[in-house]
């Protein structure tokens, strides 16, 4: 960012309307740095349009690792002490595809928390200066930035949408 | 519903429940502590002198132990099936109770787990359940439904909890942020940071999406592993293909029962009634007699399906389950958890909060002897008319169980005082948009 930007956050009570200014702010040169929510709000996600999470391939790498790890797993220790058990072959296809199954789950869920953890990255044990405690609760914030000499007109923007203004010089 | 509530009203209401408890809750919390303990010495009494203080014997070595295993185990269900089953289907009811039914699921499972070392006897072998390597190429035998247990339930529980957890970050960070002092330093590390910001929802949403359609099959799966336990040996009664959705259904329908169980005294106790309304009770009403249905409807078919294949050994176990020394408790069974729900197709019962919580403890009762009459009553009166014999659980037992119960309110006590008990997040998620919640 240019040292001469500003960053000015537009605080909001309701998420139509901070989803207006999303919108808003989309047609102009103006950066949106940040968005802020209590809740997964469906209008600010139509107004940002983010591109898809890739958590999902964590997820789907876990599940494929996982299947073959419980299968082979319940095969090698199986052919370790190569006995035959109830009638059953020693590698036997239906029961070791259960213990597989319940592989799948496991590592699929692991590869879905380390794809979240990674992909969102967290943990982070510091808040962002300019965060509102409010942002947990029942606001939403709109952080966007603009040459200095823009100032007035991006803090305008917001106060005409309903937002109380919080400005962070950077 | 949504019309009274803001998002303000649901952060004041959740973080009520927060403040310092009174004495009364620290004697009920002491008194569950005193229950835990008395399990526990039983248990030690059991582990010094032998699994023979037990009233387990020959012809039945599954008593208490695996009814309350499995009993435990389908309280967890009903958590699983509110949390991401109902959440896959949009249904917006499940919301208020999600995160006390998936509190629920935890302590649960932690609850079942312990059964399995209660029941090995020598504690200390359980490493005979785990595939280490040792000296003589001794490995578990995986084409054991019992092994297939070991895993399906170490999943569910690795499963459930970090659901649990990830479900609850939001609120924590809520906490967080209108907490101070040491609980405000708490709050943040378990928070993990969390700040709202879109990039994290944007994961959250699709991670969380994922979470509930993976403990979908997973919870199924789950029972259905647990009645293979019995299904895949040879004893009348447990040999039957119907078995794993009659397990699945029995354990939901029980869970459900739990959560009102768990959720009428909470509502009234914690000032829920904006949030926990009577239609979240009585949508959980309905479901209750859409499983008690289910299970009646398998109850006849094992009946009919005995009398069907003339089995003589078949037909002799399902008619002393009804008319032998397990009478009482078959028909305990069949009062509570078929004909005690259907009051509930009527509204007026349903609306009813007191008669809603009697009927859910009769459920759980039901189902707790449902337990008891398939594990005891099959072993107990198979081939062989000199094998037969009864069982009875000892002091012991009863103590153990005691605790067991005591070890599961005793860790929802402290939750609810200490966190989130109702999702602060999915409750604001669920409220009509607009100037109602601005505060």
């Amino acid at each position: 960012m240019p040292a001469d930007t500003v960053s000015i956050m537009g605080i909001f009570s309701s998420e139509q309307r901070a989803a207006l200014a999303i919108d808003g702010l989309r047609e102009t040169p103006w950066i949106i740095e940040q968005v802020y929510s209590p809740i997964p709000s469906h209008a600010i996600e139509h107004a940002l349009e983010p591109p898809k999470s890739r958590v999902g391939w964590f997820t789907l790498a876990g599940g494929i690792i996982g299947f073959f790890t419980g299968f082979f797993l319940a095969a090698f220790t199986s052919l370790r002490w190569s006995l035959i058990v109830g009638g059953k072959p020693v590698v036997a296809l239906v029961p070791f595809f259960i213990v597989g199954f319940e592989f799948t789950i496991l590592f699929a869920v692991l590869g879905n928390v380390l794809g979240l953890i990674s992909q969102a990255r967290l943990p982070r044990f510091e808040t962002p200066a300019h965060y509102d405690e409010r942002f947990s609760g029942d606001r939403f914030g709109v952080l966007a930035c603009c040459s200095e000499d823009e100032q007035d007109e991006l803090t305008r923007f917001f106060e005409t949408n309903g937002a109380e203004i919080k400005t962070n010089d950077v | 519903m949504e019309q009274t509530l803001t998002y303000k009203s649901i952060d004041n209401t959740v973080l009520d429940t927060l403040t310092p408890p009174q004495r009364s809750y620290w004697v009920l919390v002491a008194l569950l502590f005193a229950g835990i303990l008395l399990g526990a010495g039983c248990w030690t009494y059991q582990i010094l002198v032998g699994i023979g203080v037990g009233g387990q014997n020959n012809p039945v070595f599954w008593g208490t132990y695996l009814i309350n295993f499995v009993f435990w185990v389908g309280i967890a269900h009903s958590g699983t099936l509110i949390s991401a089953i109902l959440h896959l289907f949009r249904a917006g009811w499940r919301n208020p109770i999600a995160r006390a039914a998936e509190t629920m699921t935890v302590f649960a499972v932690c609850t079942a787990g312990l059964f399995p070392f209660i029941h090995l006897g020598r504690v200390w072998m359980v490493y005979y359940m785990l595939p280490v390597p040792n000296q003589r190429t001794l490995w578990p035998n995986f084409q054991s439904p019992l092994m297939f247990d070991v895993v399906a339930i170490s999943t569910y529980l690795t499963v459930s909890s970090l659901f649990w957890y990830t479900g609850m970050l939001p609120d924590l960070a809520t906490i967080r942020d209108r907490s101070h002092g040491l609980r405000h330093k708490i709050f943040k590390v378990i928070s993990l940071g969390w700040t709202g910001e879109w990039e994290i929802w944007r994961h959250y949403t699709r991670g969380y999406l994922f979470f509930a359609a993976l403990a979908t099959p997973l919870v199924i799966s789950v029972h259905s592993v647990v009645s293979w336990d019995f299904a895949l040996s040879v004893i009348p009664g447990w040999h039957t293909t119907i078995f794993a959705p009659y397990f699945v259904a029995g354990a939901i329908h029980s869970g459900l029962a739990m959560v009102l169980t768990l959720m009428i005294p909470l509502r009234i106790i914690f000032k829920y009634e904006a949030i926990i309304t009577t239609h979240v009770l009585e949508s959980v009403a309905k479901t209750i007699v859409f499983t008690g249905l289910i299970v009646g409807f398998a109850y006849a078919t094992e009946i009919f399906i005995a009398w069907y294949s003339h089995n003589p050994v078949e037909v002799e176990s399902f008619r002393w389950r009804a008319f032998g020394d397990y009478a009482l408790e078959y028909w305990i069974m069949v009062t509570c958890n078929t004909i005690v729900p259907l009051l509930l197709l009527f509204k007026k019962v349903r609306t009813n909060i007191r008669i809603l919580f009697v009927i859910s403890l009769l459920v759980n009762v039901g189902m707790w002897y449902e337990r008891f009459v398939i594990i005891v009553g099959s072993v107990a009166h198979d081939f062989l008319p000199h094998a037969w014999g009864l069982y009875a659980p000892s002091l012991v037992e009863f103590g153990i169980m005691i605790g067991a119960f005591c070890l599961f309110f005793f860790l929802f006590v402290l939750f609810v005082k200490h966190m989130p008990s109702v999702s602060m997040t999915e409750m604001k998620e669920t409220l009509q948009e607009g100037e109602s919640h601005a505060g």
